[in-house]
């Protein structure tokens, strides 16, 4: 008898009983019953204890699927009476506050240019800015990045994990972003379009990650030359939903480090995924790379679900039920779209001060551009061009004195005109309208050539070929 | 109780009863497994520690419930976010809760990646027989005959057997620890909690990954009461799906997973990317500009192999080393070694515009097709440099070029390494153009090399033997 004394008998709020009767055959000494009222709070009809023979064995408790179901009864003297919210706990959690770790920028001595190529700069950058996991599946042209971080993180104690696919790499992001920790992919047109999805659920649950895309030809496996045809997918279709990241469009191997650090910045400033739009000429194409003057140290930011005290209160989520919540939590990303918006167009203007036409164009395309641009300057003609680094947002900004002026744009692209779609909607939602447009577009892996661009802009300005 | 949240606010706000009950049908075997995952984290001490992963299905809202980290993710996916959550912080005890459709079904990918990765993870896979989030329609796990919403006549072999998830994963390398357990008893019950126990002991002891598959019961679904439920999991599931250990091996099992802190030492860092104070020696007075003035292209061409893409790169570096902006582009044929392999170099005084070569000043072609293809667009002034043992009667050109036929294949032979006939081809392309000096190309091509110094001496030697060639080929033609 004395383990009676010494063992809690069961208790039940009867608002939290479900009447599911689990606890009726779980209990040897047949103390509990289905009840027969109605309890007009829940619709249900309450189990009903009777006590008397009970030993307090403890097995209703444990076939009690409700966390606030049967428990065991408090020790204190006339618990009954006591308002159930204050037994049982009026707050989500006794966690602490999370604090945020800020990162550290660390200076580094001058040093002298390495010779890289793009995929590897890329790669150099993603370690300069702190990034020490890295996840993806092999796809050409992009590997030659993976294959470096593969080599190089373990030596850093970082890790490389190659996903059983695209769809595993995206959400080992998810997990490892969503730890605040740098982490991003290396990957190509085909393996992106299947990381959509990801980046929709990232987006969503606001979680930063990188998504480095060297684009080759398509549609469908296409082929592993250099095309521009995801400008769509990265500015307009990440995944279903509202979803926007920024875009950055490198042009050099300078740029595929300058970038790629400045990616991780930005997707940890905007809680947000940025995805890195490169080409495979530009992933293949190697040059000189200035080093930075600093490296970061990653901190560890408030939101993360680390896995520590600091960050227990913390979830990541995309699912809202209720209407007006998501709502509210669309015009709260909405607001950050604006801001990305406002704060973070960057464009690269060459020549264009005094021009009479402009080219428009990115990644490589944008290199035979400028080469035409010097070009057609050594004849007299004043031509200049417009080189976005944001596709999304669009640089409309400093696009938008040129629009007024000039007598036309030639959108220079290996596409098929999806960079002139994100040209042509940020005029259209800035009110302003277009001067003549004309278009050189290559696809399957075949880029504009200089001359091509050369004799286009000279039959259109008229002057001499 | 504390590993519960005092008050369910996430359940829609908290209000009312919703704040201390949980979202589940009456019977429903979720809360009883919640119930056990709780009570294991409080008496483990793990609680802060602990990341929960919901994933789509009725579990999906764990995280309204739980007091530890939480995050829920797509369907199917959990165990990727689970490990991108165990590599970022290996001390993190990770918690997988998926159900039949989203573990089974389209998950299938990445619990199997997770199992043969085998991290010190814990994964609960709640197998009730049926689809309830979306309202009971056939789950990989749905038994033959057992009708659902999607197999109104019952589950026939025309959309599969069972699938039997526990048997699998034990078969594999990865797991040590895979059992069934079930709800339908007191006793079931104690198993479940017990094997909870055990395998989220062993991730905390950091041994390995472990598989717990529970039989659990959805009476809505099954369209049964609770108790007729329970007795259905253990008449109907239990023949086809048999409880018990498929896999122990976590006596003999040792903690292992420590992958280190990251490291982020400016000297570490700087020395593994390569980077150097050091300025590399200059030998050049100035630009090439008896080539161009500001730009100058270059085009290698042969078969994969013949190694136009290593002269490329040596010949982009050696430009760089000497202060001028470079730029090297392959483009290979269908394979890399037999296809077409070309590349592009550029040199210029500031910044390289467009890197491509169309129409370049020098070419380096190492077989016929190569010659025929891109000799055409040589401009006037433009110097060609073929393989004279491969090419023995080149294609008239436009006679403002200069064509030098170098036996580059016969003298990489006759060196004994055939495949140096590519470093011939770059001594006589340093003879023919003056690009840059003799030096300054050896020196790169020593830095190159600084690794397998037992090739630098048959290198150099091929190198000089090329601007040998080229001397001897233009002193015969009388040029």
């Amino acid at each position: 008898m004395a383990s009676t004394k010494t063992r809690p008998k069961p208790f039940l709020f009867p608002e939290f009983c479900k009447a599911c009767g689990r606890c009726i055959s779980a209990c040897p000494k047949d103390c509990i019953a289905m009840g027969s009222e109605i309890n007009p709070a829940t619709g249900f009809t309450p189990v009903e204890l009777d006590l008397e023979v009970c030993n307090g064995c403890g097995l209703c408790l444990t076939a009690c699927p409700e966390p606030y179901g049967l428990m065991p009864a408090p020790q204190q003297v006339d618990f009954e009476l006591i308002d159930p919210q204050e037994l049982l706990g009026d707050r989500l959690t006794s966690a602490p506050e999370p604090q945020p770790i800020p990162d550290e920028r660390i200076g580094l001595p001058p040093l002298e240019p390495l010779i890289l190529k793009g995929n590897h700069a890329s790669a150099i950058g993603a370690l300069l800015a702190g990034c020490r996991h890295f996840f993806g599946y092999p796809i050409t042209p992009s590997t030659e990045g993976a294959e470096l971080l593969a080599r190089l993180l373990p030596q850093l104690d970082g890790i490389f994990v190659q996903a059983v696919s695209e769809v595993a790499t995206v959400n080992m992001m998810y997990g490892c972003g969503g730890a605040g920790l740098r982490c991003m992919t290396f990957t190509s047109s085909p393996g992106f379009s299947l990381m959509l999805e990801g980046i929709s659920y990232m987006i969503g649950a606001e979680i930063p990650g990188v998504f480095f895309n060297v684009m080759r030809g398509g549609p469908g496996l296409g082929n592993i030359g250099p095309e521009q045809g995801d400008i769509k997918l990265a500015c307009r279709g990440l995944g279903h939903g509202n979803t926007h990241a920024i875009v950055l469009a490198p042009s050099t191997p300078q740029e595929m480090l300058d970038l790629t650090m400045d990616a991780f910045d930005l997707a940890f400033h905007y809680r947000n995924p940025v995805v890195l739009a490169s080409d495979g000429y530009l992933g293949q194409m190697t040059g000189r790379v200035n080093l930075p003057n600093h490296m970061v140290r990653p901190g560890l930011p408030e939101w993360a679900v680390y896995g520590d005290e600091n960050h227990r209160r913390n979830l990541h989520t995309s699912i809202l039920l209720i209407e007006a919540d998501l709502e509210a939590h669309n015009a709260h990303l909405n607001d950050k779209y604006d801001r990305m918006t406002r704060e973070q167009q960057r464009a690269d203007l060459f020549r264009c001060d005094d021009a009479d036409w402009v080219l428009v164009a990115c990644n490589t395309p944008a290199r035979m551009a400028r080469g035409a641009v010097q070009q057609l300057r050594d004849r007299g003609i004043k031509v200049g061009l417009f080189r976005p680094i944001t596709l999304w947002p669009f640089p409309i900004d400093p696009l938008t004195p040129l629009l007024e002026r000039v007598d036309g744009l030639i959108v220079v692209e290996a596409g098929a005109g999806q960079l002139e779609d994100e040209l042509r909607l940020a005029a259209s939602r800035a009110g302003l309208p277009l001067p003549p447009l004309h278009r050189i577009q290559h696809f399957g892996g075949v880029l504009p050539q200089q001359q091509e661009i050369v004799d286009a802009v000279t039959e259109k300005s008229g002057g001499a070929a | 109780m504390s590993v519960f949240y005092e008050k369910f606010e996430r359940h829609a706000h908290g209000e009312g009863l919703k704040g201390h009950s949980t979202h589940y049908c009456p019977g429903c075997g979720h809360g009883l497994i919640h119930k056990y995952l709780a009570e294991t984290i409080e008496d483990l001490g793990v609680q802060d520690r602990t990341i929960a992963v919901s994933p789509v299905g009725c579990a999906v809202f764990m995280y309204y419930y739980m007091d530890v980290g939480n995050t829920q993710a797509a369907h199917g996916r959990a165990p990727a976010v689970g490990i991108g959550h165990k590599v970022a912080n290996p001390d993190a005890i990770v918690v997988s809760y998926q159900g039949d459709g989203d573990l089974a079904s389209i998950g299938l990918a990445e619990i199997m990646q997770a199992c043969n990765l085998g991290l010190p993870m814990t994964f609960v896979f709640v197998n009730n027989a049926i689809y309830g989030m979306t309202g009971g329609q056939m789950a990989p796990t749905t038994l033959m005959g057992q009708k659902t919403t999607t197999t109104p006549e019952g589950r026939t072999r025309l959309m599969g057997e069972p699938l039997k998830m526990a048997e699998i994963l034990g078969q594999m390398d990865g797991p040590v620890y895979v059992e069934r357990t079930a709800l339908f008893d007191n006793k079931q019950r104690n198993r479940t909690r017990k094997a909870i126990k055990k395998a989220l002991t062993l991730q905390v002891e950091n041994k390995g990954l472990s598989f717990v598959e529970v039989l659990s019961e959805c009476p809505t679904h099954l369209k049964l009461t609770t108790p007729e439920a329970e007795r259905w999991v253990k008449e109907q599931m239990v023949p086809v799906f048999p409880l018990g250990v498929k896999k122990d091996t976590s006596a003999e099992a040792e903690a292992w997973f420590d992958p280190g802190t990251p490291a982020f030492g400016v000297d570490e860092v700087v020395d593994l990317i390569g980077g150097t104070d050091q300025k590399p020696e200059r030998f050049a007075s100035g630009f090439p500009t008896h080539i161009h003035d500001t730009d100058i292209s270059i085009k290698f061409a042969g078969a994969g192999g013949d190694g136009a893409q290593t002269i490329a790169m040596l010949t982009t570096r050696t430009a760089i080393n000497e202060g001028w902006d470079s730029t090297h582009i392959p483009s290979y044929g269908p394979e890399s070694r037999g296809g077409t392999s070309y590349a592009d170099v550029h040199i210029a005084t500031d910044e390289v515009l467009s890197p491509a070569s169309p129409n370049p000043h020098i070419l380096v072609a190492f077989n016929p097709p190569s010659l025929e293809k891109f000799g055409p667009h040589v401009g006037s002034g433009g110097i060609i440099i073929y393989d004279s043992s491969v090419v023995p009667s080149p294609p008239k050109l436009d006679s403002g070029v200069k064509m030098i036929g170098v036996p580059c294949t016969e003298i990489a032979n006759d060196l004994g390494k055939a495949l140096v006939k590519n470093v011939v081809a770059l001594g006589a392309l340093q003879a023919a153009t003056e690009l840059f000096p003799e030096e300054s190309f050896l020196a790169t091509m020593r830095q190159a090399l600084q690794d397998r110094c037992a090739l630098l001496a048959l290198n150099e030697e091929a190198f000089a033997r090329g601007a040998r060639a080229y001397r001897e080929a233009t002193k015969s033609n009388g040029s």
